[in-house]
């Protein structure tokens, strides 16, 4: 922080009977700084914010689950574990490779940031097509009974997040295989594993209160 | 009012006035009307929220009058219950939505970014998009009334009546799809405030320094963005029974008519909030400026502040005490609804220690400021009483809450609105308002105010229920009536005062100059309107009245080091404010303001068919990473 | 104007029963209260902003924090608990259930009128009838109310707090009127069109005379043959409106049985007299647009005649 000779800076654009001192010099302040930069702490902010909305649907799901004396409704069995029990093992993998790619980035590595990159969105698209055969075998629609739409929407609504995280890290995958990422120029990298992050995490409550709740309580 | 000119004040350094030019020039927001869609400067989108937000004001302040005309006197047939239904929905919601939190957004992004020092906020682009998705849901809302379309089921929209099955046109769609604009542009402005406020202060600039208007700004965004997730499910879950037959709120399907009231004001309590926390923020504004003495208790304050934003997410039962809930647990809500009544309370006490005794100029913001306190306070004590449960069981959905609530909101958010506006007109225009329209309109105002809504109180204990269309001349609530609508007509003239003379203050107003008011915060530190980069050296402060400590010591900090090539903005530490890094920021871009077009139509489209849900993800997409994409030259070369 | 008679008054502020007197005793602490504190913060206000004018002054530290801490927290927490231990008791003694066991009705709100029924002992119904609530003496009367439609609000402010009507759910109220008298109740949770005239009548007499009103609302229509009741079913009236002891059984509307017995008609909207019967049913979208009822114009004769039926209907 050198000071320099106010004589030579811009005078202040205020009276001129203050005379202006630099005390901070930025030449030399990083201008990347991808994980403290704002756009970090915006994407927590947005993460925050989709928290909230799944900490209401699941508050939802159990208040009117209090409603009902029957929940699920008679006739209507919980949906079964099996599609939903791998999803909850491949999200946590593909957070895994998306981490491994971080690494990677954070290294120089531009081979492992790709792969990792392309793997994640491998085994979130394997996901989703695991989900995809879940909805099929729902035993209530959306539009029978309560239970069946806070179903389907909870469902709905993890569904389309992944869709997003996956679009997201395919540009990032593009961008990774082209070598545009360096340890330095990638936050895009950083706030994408970020969100990643938060849609693999909040289905562990979806999945516990959408198929434990129900046969537990 | 784009500076058309640079204001050098006569400089004689040549290099510096170079470097000046080119700031400015790199900073600037290209003219025109196609350039127009590409302004990402704050003080743009904060000058455009603030103006938007005062039309629909206007709007839905015409559509108050037309209900009054109609309640002037018994069985009136001035509207048809129908017609009435829709002025009465729309002015509640435009109100609440398109007016208040828009204003009060409005304010914080022109101004929070420059009393702490920076250039712009943290996500420019970001914040264009969320005021044209602001502009284009708000102009659609208001364009329903004369089109036919717009919702009847009041602006909190309960269930049934607002359901499927008994309101079967489009107006309730078009309100969920209205919800859902507003709280993206909310949502979006939060974050970014939260962010900048955060990340992008002046170097020295610690959280104790900050002015308290920042940290309210601040609180405010926290709370919006834990309000406003509940108002998206409701909305949402509304919007998916009326589109895809849903049962959410269908009682014969398992659903709860009562989930809609919890979702609702889960997010409607802290919202009055949300609208009354920058205004309280703006009186310790001008209070400090028009006392020129520090404020009295500024730990108290900001506590203050925190405790009712948190202490009013445990409130919202309260607009519920008549649904049948079990008293024991509507005995705990009334406690907690009380309990506000602290943080208020220390901030009205610690703002009337501030004053005692000094040399007070009495211009327009602090007329204003006087309005406040004695209608805020007023609203304070109705709260207080229907707090109590057996007390709102009389008086719960008559006209003894709409007069507490305008007292509240009114008292409350507009007229330190007002005040802030007078007080920053100056900065935002270049030229003072006139001080004789703004007496007259303060007085008008205030008169107009206190006639239109105090007689309220009585109409609502002599039994007249809300959101009636007419009544019974039997009633003998006639005369109150007229007289509401009397008083109404002067208030509307009060701000029609306001309204001419912002726009005759700027095509005529006196040069402001600077600092106009003497005032310590940073916000005066630059030009008037501001340079477009706001401050040609970033400062750097030593305490929190940063101006008049430079007039003390004859001395300012500044930073040095960033480019005028490009636009930089630099990030300190979150604390204690010590420089980190430095921000580059994009220049202006036409892609927020496609991408909020592509959104809308998403949006809107959802009214009639729910493919546009699958064709707004992946257009949306579309439209972001065009947005995103790095483009040539990168930041290195 | 006729209705000073039979229409009464709609106000909190004159108490009919013991619920709503201990709300309108609270009312005027809470106002009291409430002037006093304003007049101290505002006459606070005004002594501080003025002192300024012949020099400044500042209150000391010490002196601030005390006054912020007594009016910004001290005396906050005063009224805090005197709200909420006021509204503890008296929310006790106005929802529960003390005081001499009276009738038990159900109180359905629909749109936009009320519908009662009454019960016996053992929950069987006794009468149907619409918009005029009476009530014994003293007795406390236990309301069940129940929407299958949309929320509605039973509000009768000389009497009680309001309760709401939500479909899927049953509230309880209670009302105990003091002395014989009439009131008027009004619905108080916005519920479409016609919420602004959905009004009814509460109305409470000596046990005896409650006794006849309610055999006589119990027993069967007094006409049920003739041309005015051949023009109502004629007319498509029975469908929605039921006149027991004949077969007219619609339920849509309200019970007819005793129609004339009724002070008011269209959810006391209008008085009961044979012109305004002729005009609620020949143009009643002029008295309540959006009425789900159709307007009927039958010929002059038979309008006649069916007025004089109504009429008869005690």
């Amino acid at each position: 922080m050198s000071a320099r000779d106010p004589e030579k800076s811009p005078p202040p654009h205020v009276d001129r009977k203050t005379r202006a001192v630099v005390t901070v010099d930025a030449t030399d302040l990083p201008r990347f700084a991808p994980h403290t930069h704002p756009l970090w702490w915006g994407i927590a902010g947005a993460v925050a914010i989709e928290a909230a909305v799944v900490a209401t649907l699941l508050t939802s799901y159990f208040y009117l689950a209090a409603q009902n004396p029957h929940w699920p409704p008679e006739g209507v069995d919980p949906p079964p574990l099996l599609w939903p029990t791998l999803v909850l093992f491949v999200l946590p993998m593909s957070s895994a490779t998306m981490w491994w790619a971080g690494r990677g980035s954070d290294a120089g590595r531009k081979r492992q940031l790709a792969i990792g990159v392309t793997a994640s969105v491998a085994l979130a698209c394997l996901a989703l097509a695991f989900r995809s055969v879940q909805l099929t075998e729902l035993d209530v629609r959306w539009d029978a009974h309560a239970y069946g739409s806070i179903l389907w929407v909870v469902t709905g609504f993890h569904f389309t997040h992944v869709v997003s995280a996956v679009l997201g890290t395919a540009a990032v995958a593009v961008l990774a295989w082209r070598g545009y990422f360096t340890p330095e120029r990638q936050l895009g990298v950083v706030v994408d594993t970020l969100y990643w992050y938060f849609v693999a995490a909040v289905y562990l409550p979806i999945y516990l209160v959408l198929y434990w709740a129900p046969r537990l309580l | 009012m784009s500076r058309a000119t640079l204001d050098l004040r006569g400089r004689e350094d040549e290099a510096s006035r170079e470097e000046l030019e080119q700031i400015e020039r790199v900073w600037r927001s290209p003219p025109g009307f196609l350039g127009w869609f590409t302004h990402v400067n704050h003080t743009n989108i904060g000058r455009r929220f603030i103006v938007t937000s005062l039309v629909f004001f206007l709007l839905s302040g015409v559509l108050g009058l037309l209900m009054r005309w109609q309640l002037s006197g018994p069985l009136n047939d001035f509207l048809d219950p129908d017609t009435y239904n829709r002025i009465m929905t729309v002015h509640g919601t435009a109100m609440m939505f398109l007016f208040a939190i828009p204003a009060m957004e409005g304010v914080a992004i022109y101004i929070a970014p420059l009393m702490i020092g920076a250039r712009d906020m943290a996500f420019p682009r970001l914040n264009a998009f969320g005021y044209y998705v602001y502009l284009i849901g708000g102009t659609i809302f208001f364009l329903s009334l004369p089109l036919g379309l717009a919702p009847a089921a009041g602006w909190f929209s309960y269930v049934p009546l607002s359901g499927p099955e008994f309101a079967r046109d489009y107006g309730v769609d078009i309100w969920t799809t209205m919800i859902t604009f507003i709280e993206v542009s909310a949502l979006t402005a939060a974050v970014e405030l939260i962010v900048t406020i955060l990340k992008l202060r002046a170097p020295g600039m610690s959280l104790n320094r900050m002015p308290i208007f920042v940290w309210a700004i601040l609180v405010t965004a926290f709370m919006i963005i834990f309000a406003m997730p509940s108002v998206i499910v409701a909305s949402s879950l509304l919007m998916m029974d009326r589109l895809i037959d849903t049962q959410f709120f269908n009682v014969d399907a398992g659903g709860s008519a009562l989930l809609w009231q919890h979702l609702f004001w889960f997010f409607g309590h802290p919202e009055v909030y949300i609208i009354l926390l920058p205004a309280l923020g703006i009186v310790s504004a001008v209070i400090v400026t028009f006392t020129q003495r520090p404020l009295f208790g500024y730990t108290a304050l900001v506590l203050a502040l925190v405790g009712v934003g948190m202490v009013s997410f445990g409130l919202w039962v309260h607009h519920m005490y008549t649904t049948g809930l079990p008293l024991l647990g509507r005995t705990f809500f009334m406690a907690a609804s009380a309990m506000i009544a602290i943080p208020s309370g220390v901030q009205i006490y610690c703002w009337i220690v501030t004053l005692w005794g000094a040399r007070i100029r009495w211009a327009t913001p602090m007329l204003w400021v006087l309005g406040f306190f004695a209608i805020f306070v007023l609203g304070g004590l109705t709260g207080v009483m229907v707090a109590s449960v057996p007390f709102d069981r009389q008086v719960h959905d008559t006209y003894f809450v709409v007069a507490h609530f305008h007292y509240v909101l009114v008292g409350g958010a507009v007229f330190p609105l007002m005040a802030g506006l007078y007080y920053w007109f100056p900065k935002i225009t270049g030229r003072m308002m006139s001080e004789r329209l703004g007496r007259w309109s303060f007085a008008l105002t205030f008169v107009g105010f206190n006639l239109t809504f105090f007689p309220m109180h009585q109409l609502g204990l002599i039994g007249m229920p809300r959101r009636v269309w007419t009544y019974l001349p039997e009633r003998g609530w006639d005369w109150l009536n007229m007289l509401v609508t009397f008083g109404a007509f002067i208030l509307a003239a009060g701000f029609a005062l306001t309204a001419i003379n912002a726009i005759r203050s700027a095509l005529r107003g006196e040069a402001a100059g600077d600092n106009p008011w003497n005032a310590p915060t940073l916000e005066w530190a630059t030009a008037s309107p501001p340079l477009n980069c706001n401050f040609a050296r970033q400062p750097a402060v030593e305490d929190d009245h940063p101006i008049w400590s430079w007039e003390d010591t004859g001395q300012r900090a500044v930073v040095g080091g960033l480019s005028t090539t490009r636009r930089e903005t630099l990030v300190t530490t979150l604390l204690d404010a010590r420089p980190q890094s430095v921000q580059v920021l994009p220049g202006p871009t036409p892609w927020p303001f496609v991408t909020a077009v592509i959104t809308s139509v998403a949006f809107l489209g959802l009214i009639f068919s729910p493919w546009f849900f699958v064709i707004g993800v992946f257009s949306a997409f579309a439209g972001f990473v065009l947005w995103f994409w790095p483009r040539r030259p990168y930041r290195e070369e | 104007m006729i209705l000073a008679a039979c229409d009464g008054s709609q106000s909190a502020l004159d108490p009919g029963g013991p619920d709503a007197h201990a709300i309108a005793l609270l009312s005027q602490w809470m106002f009291a209260a409430g002037a006093f504190v304003f007049v101290v913060t505002v006459g606070m206000l005004l002594v501080a902003v003025s002192l300024g004018r012949t020099g400044a002054r500042q209150l000391s530290f010490r002196r601030s924090a005390i006054v912020v801490l007594i009016g910004g927290v001290a005396a906050p927490i005063v009224a805090i608990v005197a709200v909420a231990a006021s509204g503890a008791l008296i929310g006790d003694e106005t929802e529960g259930a003390q005081g001499p066991e009276g009738p038990e009705i159900v109180v359905a709100g629909r749109m936009w009128w009320w519908e009662f029924r009454y019960l016996d002992d053992d929950g069987e119904v006794i009468a149907v009838t619409a918009n005029e609530l009476h009530l014994p003496v003293g007795e406390r009367a236990r309301l069940r109310l129940v929407s299958d439609n949309v929320i509605h609000s039973f509000w009768a402010p000389n009497l009680q707090g309001k309760t709401d009507l939500i479909p899927g759910v049953e509230n309880v109220l209670f009302f105990q009127p003091d002395a014989p008298g009439t009131w008027r109740a009004q619905c108080a949770e916005f519920c479409g069109l016609q919420h602004g005239l959905m009004g009814g009548l509460v109305i409470a007499e000596p046990r005896a005379e409650y006794d006849a009103w309610l055999a006589g609302q119990a027993a069967d229509a007094a006409v049920t043959e003739g041309p005015g009741f051949d023009a109502f079913m004629d007319l498509g009236c029975g469908e929605c409106h039921t006149i027991r002891g004949t077969a007219a059984a619609g339920e849509a509307g309200p019970d007819l049985t005793h129609l004339a017995s009724r002070r008011t008609l269209a959810a006391a909207t209008l008085p009961n007299t044979p012109g305004n019967l002729g005009g609620w049913i020949t143009d009643t979208h002029s008295v309540k647009p959006g009425a789900k009822m159709p307007a009927s114009v039958p010929k002059p004769e038979r309008l006649h005649a069916l007025i004089r039926f109504l009429g008869a209907l005690e």
